[in-house]
């Protein structure tokens, strides 16, 4: 009976063939299949976790560029404020040095002139003295002469309106 | 192709050397081809890793098809080796045939009876084992009067014609092919009309091998189709 030889031959030689491609490429490449599908699924969850980090951070930096914006209004009005403060103190320094130094001149000014009038009164007196002395030859009182001088004088201020 | 083959007899055994040449030089491409294809797998696959994994991914789809649950795992070798190792039966003796004195040596395997019976005892042996390591001795006898009990002779007169059906559907189409290429053959040697009817039987004899390369290619595609559905039904619980 020919076919139950060729039936035995025909499973033999397909149980082996089974056996050595299963064995030598369908091990392999359905491992290597599988090892891709594993690789794929693990790469779409990192992109995924990194799309979604990365959009946290985005949020995070918006809030804190916001903050900072906020800040840094804050930071120039109270710069703002601070020197227009200083500026107010320093022009009233500056009035109030101004104002004194003012007073003090005037009032050196004053004192000086009243001086050089005091001397210059008592120059003149000792001059007129001599020079009478000298015209007339007649040694006069010196208080005489004093109030003579100084009607003399009154009359020059008089004469010149100032006093 | 006639129909007369060189036997041997060995171990009180009668072996169609036709047949087992046939098997065994199919056998071999089937492996080569496959080792080739598979040579240093990579991550990014290429070129010849890409035609492999189609043709598993192929196959897997089939078997998925049937059999969407984790039963389907078992069956992807099989399905892969049986489809790869019909599809190349049904087409070596497209190319190649060799008589020798009035007795054939080499056709395609699947144009025997003998050889597609056997596959298809291979794959629903298999199915019937599959089916009582899936679900149990009760519930691989249970297949059999469900849905209803009156259908228990109608179960089992199918397991024949499963069998009967599978086997012939190749054997028919894979036979004929070849004695059609035959014919041919033997049209454009007969020296009728001298050049004329071998030129014209060039033409016929390369379309009806790329026709009959297209129907193996189907037949093959049907064989492992129908294998799994036979199994699915008896390993799948409902």
């Amino acid at each position: 009976m020919a076919s139950l030889g060729d039936m035995l031959f025909l499973l033999v030689t397909f149980a082996v063939l089974l056996v050595l491609v299963g064995k030598f490429a369908w091990k392999p490449v359905t491992k290597m299949m599988d090892t891709r599908a594993d690789k794929i699924n693990n790469d779409l969850d990192y992109a995924e976790n990194a799309r979604t980090e990365a959009q946290a951070l985005q949020e995070k930096r918006q809030a804190e560029l916001k903050n900072s914006q906020a800040d840094a209004v804050k930071i120039v009005s109270q710069a703002k404020e601070n020197g227009e403060k200083q500026r107010q103190q320093l022009v009233d320094a500056a009035h109030t040095e101004v104002a004194t130094l003012k007073a003090n001149a005037q009032q050196d000014i004053a004192q000086q002139k009243q001086d050089a009038l005091n001397s210059a009164k008592d120059d003149v007196a000792e001059l007129s003295l001599a020079i009478a002395g000298k015209i007339i030859g007649k040694e006069l009182n010196a208080d005489d002469q004093q109030t003579l001088i100084d009607s003399y004088i009154k009359g020059l201020g008089d004469a010149n309106g100032t006093h | 192709m006639n129909e007369s083959y060189p036997y041997l007899k060995l171990f009180g055994l009668t072996f169609n050397l036709t047949n087992d040449i046939g098997i065994l030089v199919t056998a071999a491409i089937a492996f080569c081809l496959v080792f080739w294809l598979a040579r240093k797998p990579q991550l990014r696959p290429q070129g010849k890793q890409n035609v492999l994994e189609w043709i598993i991914d192929f196959t897997n789809g089939i078997v998925k098809q049937q059999m969407p649950g984790p039963e389907g795992n078992r069956f992807g070798l099989l399905a892969f080796v049986l489809f790869v190792f019909i599809f190349i039966n049904n087409q070596v003796g497209l190319f190649l045939q060799v008589d020798v004195s009035g007795k054939t040596w080499f056709r395609s395997p699947t144009s025997d009876p003998v050889v597609t019976m056997s596959l298809a005892m291979l794959v629903l042996v298999l199915s019937h084992y599959f089916g009582v390591v899936f679900k149990g001795f009760k519930g691989y006898l249970q297949g059999y009067i469900s849905p209803v009990p009156f259908l228990l002779p109608i179960n089992i007169i199918e397991e024949f014609t499963n069998f009967v059906t599978l086997s012939m559907r190749l054997y028919g189409n894979i036979f004929a092919g070849e004695v059609l290429v035959l014919l041919i053959r033997q049209f454009a040697f007969s020296g009728m009309g001298g050049p004329t009817s071998f030129i014209a039987g060039f033409v016929l004899e390369m379309v009806w091998q790329g026709f009959s390369v297209f129907i193996g290619s189907i037949q093959a595609y049907i064989f492992v189709t129908l294998a799994m559905v036979y199994t699915s039904h008896k390993v799948v619980s409902e």
